[in-house]
């Protein structure tokens, strides 16, 4: 009985680790390219499971697996993304850090309000986008989706990282962060390379929704300051601006919440995950793969 | 100047008058009780007062029609909105006390509830809450009374009811940031001491929560038959998704807070799935189905409520304290309303010291995702 319990919170810490992760991956990517912490990016995923909301019985009535609907909601998060940068962060990228991140915090803010008045403040019931089966493993019951949702967070972890290494344009990525005024006499497209880096955050914020919604089936307007908190915070816990960190950090965060609540006091899960993130960060103020260097200005 | 003097004479004539027909209603009993009705006629839940403005008027045309006491509905006949605001809540009832009513019947938020029943007990005022089911709201005094059972109570009758099922072992989920929730699940556990029912697993959450992942994969693990849940309706269906991902069969039950959660796409899963409330208009027995009838032939079905139920039975017991006290002023009333044996079609029932009735509970289940009447459940001598 012990043992089917705890491999039923293991799984179970994967998949919401995985979820963070995916979360994580998107605060990393744009935080490794411009140095800038985006908050709104919480709200790219509640932009997401909306879209899901509405699309998921569309993609059913046309007789396509509704799972299909993240490839709308992908293009919706990309619109909205890239139209948040060039829009807000753009205009005030030379203003200095302080005033890039009271922009995101605004533009936070200003999302969840737009998705009230458009959506309404009462939660939404996401219908169901998996129909897998479940499978008995040594007792305890196991879900097929839940393992899904950590297999498509390394793949994308994998893939961003492959793109990041190997590309000509994962190298440009590399290349303004180090030295903006370099990468334009090289004949990089700075301002590109950042929309770029948007879109990229906020498909994988939609990929983020996709799997959220299949364990969690349901849409608030604030869903996404939590949510983007906690994975925030796994961003800087692996290492911020390092795509496996995110990754590492996503499932930690996951895993402790979760056998935190099992194992040790179910009304102290959140003191104590953060409790040991500050431990950590203590240690290694870098995170855990972060590398002790200075930045450089 | 002219104007002034006007004035003062005919605000003077106003007041005198008014004192006057004070005066004669003192000294003799006109047979008619005026009532004061508060309740949410706009906000989030202006469907609930929009069914209760339908259930006053069709119990005050039955009383009448059956002569005996008779029955005013102040403010013109309309219920006094409170807006589900304490303030305004406040305002409704001052705005009707200026009618000089013989009993107050509101409201239903206890948070506006509780407010009023202060004002009420100071004045001398007879209040009737149909719909406030927090346990403060008749500590107010001896003057406060009640239609609806109190929340603790549906955690004792969620037990009962798990003894009726023939659970022996049950799992217990619920949001320690919330009173409704603590209150129901501390009375569901001394009840299932007493009904023999052991609890194996007690998790806690909070409203906020979205994972129960760890929890329900507790209570599966402690092997208990039934799972109790009494939170509110928004992390319903949340709940219920992951504990049956987590390979839970058994019951999983709840309370009235659950009225209305969203089941869409989660069908299989509400399978075996209970809630306790105040009503059911699926309840087989005539008065319920009398009342039924009547209300969708003259107002359709769309604000058949519990709610409006509630308000049917109200109007009917302050007909009813008004004949026990014999008399239709507020200390007859309250004489009346002391200790009330009252039947209607929230069912039969006896108002206690407190002023809350010992009443039945009906259980709703969940087919195809429809609330559909299960069962009723009488109190336990």
């Amino acid at each position: 009985m012990a043992l089917s319990l705890f491999l039923q919170s293991l799984v179970n810490g994967l998949n919401q680790g995985a979820i963070y992760a995916l979360i994580a991956l998107g605060y990393t990517m744009v935080y490794g390219i411009i140095r800038m912490i985006n908050f709104a990016h919480g709200d790219f995923i509640m932009v997401g499971s909306y879209t899901l909301f509405y699309t998921v019985p569309l993609m059913v009535s046309a007789g396509m697996p509704a799972w299909m609907a993240v490839f709308i909601a992908i293009a919706v998060c990309v619109a909205v993304g890239v139209i948040v940068e060039t829009v807000a962060y753009k205009p005030v990228r030379n203003a200095g850090s302080m005033s890039a991140l009271i922009t995101a915090l605004a533009m936070s803010v200003f999302l969840e309000n737009l998705a009230m008045v458009l959506f309404g403040a009462s939660p939404k019931s996401v219908s169901a986008i998996f129909t897998l089966p479940t499978f008995q493993f040594l007792g305890a019951t196991l879900q097929i989706k839940y393992l899904l949702t950590l297999g498509i967070g390394l793949a994308m972890m994998a893939g961003l990282q492959l793109f990041v290494r190997k590309t000509r344009l994962g190298k440009a990525m590399r290349a303004v962060p180090q030295d903006k005024e370099a990468s334009v006499l090289v004949g990089i497209n700075v301002n590109r390379i950042i929309t770029i880096t948007f879109a990229i955050g906020s498909g994988l914020a939609a990929v983020a929704a996709l799997m959220y919604c299949s364990t969690y089936p349901r849409c608030t307007m604030d869903m996404g300051s939590m949510m983007g908190l906690k994975a925030f915070i796994a961003a800087v816990l692996g290492g911020i601006g390092i795509i496996p960190g995110a990754m590492l950090g996503g499932l930690l965060v996951g895993l402790i919440e979760i056998f935190v609540k099992v194992y040790i006091a179910p009304g102290w899960y959140e003191a104590i995950t953060y409790g040991i993130l500050i431990v950590v960060l203590l240690v290694k103020p870098a995170g855990i793969l972060g590398k002790n260097v200075g930045e450089k200005v | 100047m002219k104007k002034k003097i006007m004035s003062i004479v005919l605000s003077a004539s106003m007041l005198a008058s008014l004192g006057m027909s004070q005066g004669v209603m003192a000294e003799e009993d006109d047979g008619v009780i005026k009532i004061g009705v508060v309740a949410p006629m706009t906000g989030g839940l202006a469907v609930l007062g929009e069914g209760s403005q339908h259930s006053v008027d069709m119990a005050v045309e039955e009383i009448n029609e059956q002569g005996g006491y008779q029955i005013e509905i102040l403010n013109s006949g309309n219920l006094a909105d409170d807006a589900s605001d304490p303030t305004q809540a406040i305002n409704a009832y001052n705005s009707l006390l200026a009618e000089d009513p013989d009993v107050i019947v509101g409201t239903y938020n206890s948070s506006c509830s509780i407010p009023m029943a202060e004002l009420a007990q100071e004045g001398s005022m007879v209040m009737l809450s149909p719909g406030s089911t927090n346990v403060e709201v008749t500590e107010v005094g001896d003057y406060i009374f009640r239609t609806c059972f109190i929340d603790p109570y549906q955690g004792e009758m969620a037990a009962q009811f798990a003894q009726s099922e023939g659970y022996t072992t049950a799992a217990v989920i619920y949001a320690n940031d919330d009173d409704y929730s603590n209150g129901l699940y501390q009375a569901f556990e001394e009840a299932a001491a007493d009904s023999g029912i052991e609890i194996l697993y007690v998790g806690e959450c909070t409203t906020k929560d979205t994972d129960f992942t760890a929890q329900v994969s507790q209570a599966v693990a402690s092997g208990a038959e039934m799972l109790f849940y009494p939170c509110f309706l928004d992390t319903v269906p949340l709940l219920v998704q992951q504990a049956r991902d987590a390979g839970f069969t058994g019951a999983i039950v709840g309370g009235d807070a659950w009225d209305g959660c969203d089941t869409a796409g989660l069908e299989t899963a509400f399978e075996n799935t209970f809630y306790t409330n105040h009503f059911s208009y699926e309840d087989t027995s005539e008065a319920v189905q009398n009342y039924v009838t009547k209300f969708t032939e003259n107002y359709g079905s769309d604000t058949l409520t519990a709610c409006a139920a509630l308000y049917y039975d109200s109007i009917y017991m302050v007909a009813a304290a008004a004949e026990a006290g014999g008399g239709t002023d507020t200390e007859s009333i309250k004489t009346g309303m002391t200790n009330l044996e009252f039947s209607g079609v929230t069912g039969s029932f006896t108002l206690n010291d407190t002023g809350d009735p010992i009443k039945p509970v009906v259980v709703n289940t969940l087919v195809d995702g429809a609330c559909t009447w299960y069962t009723t459940l009488e109190p336990a001598e």
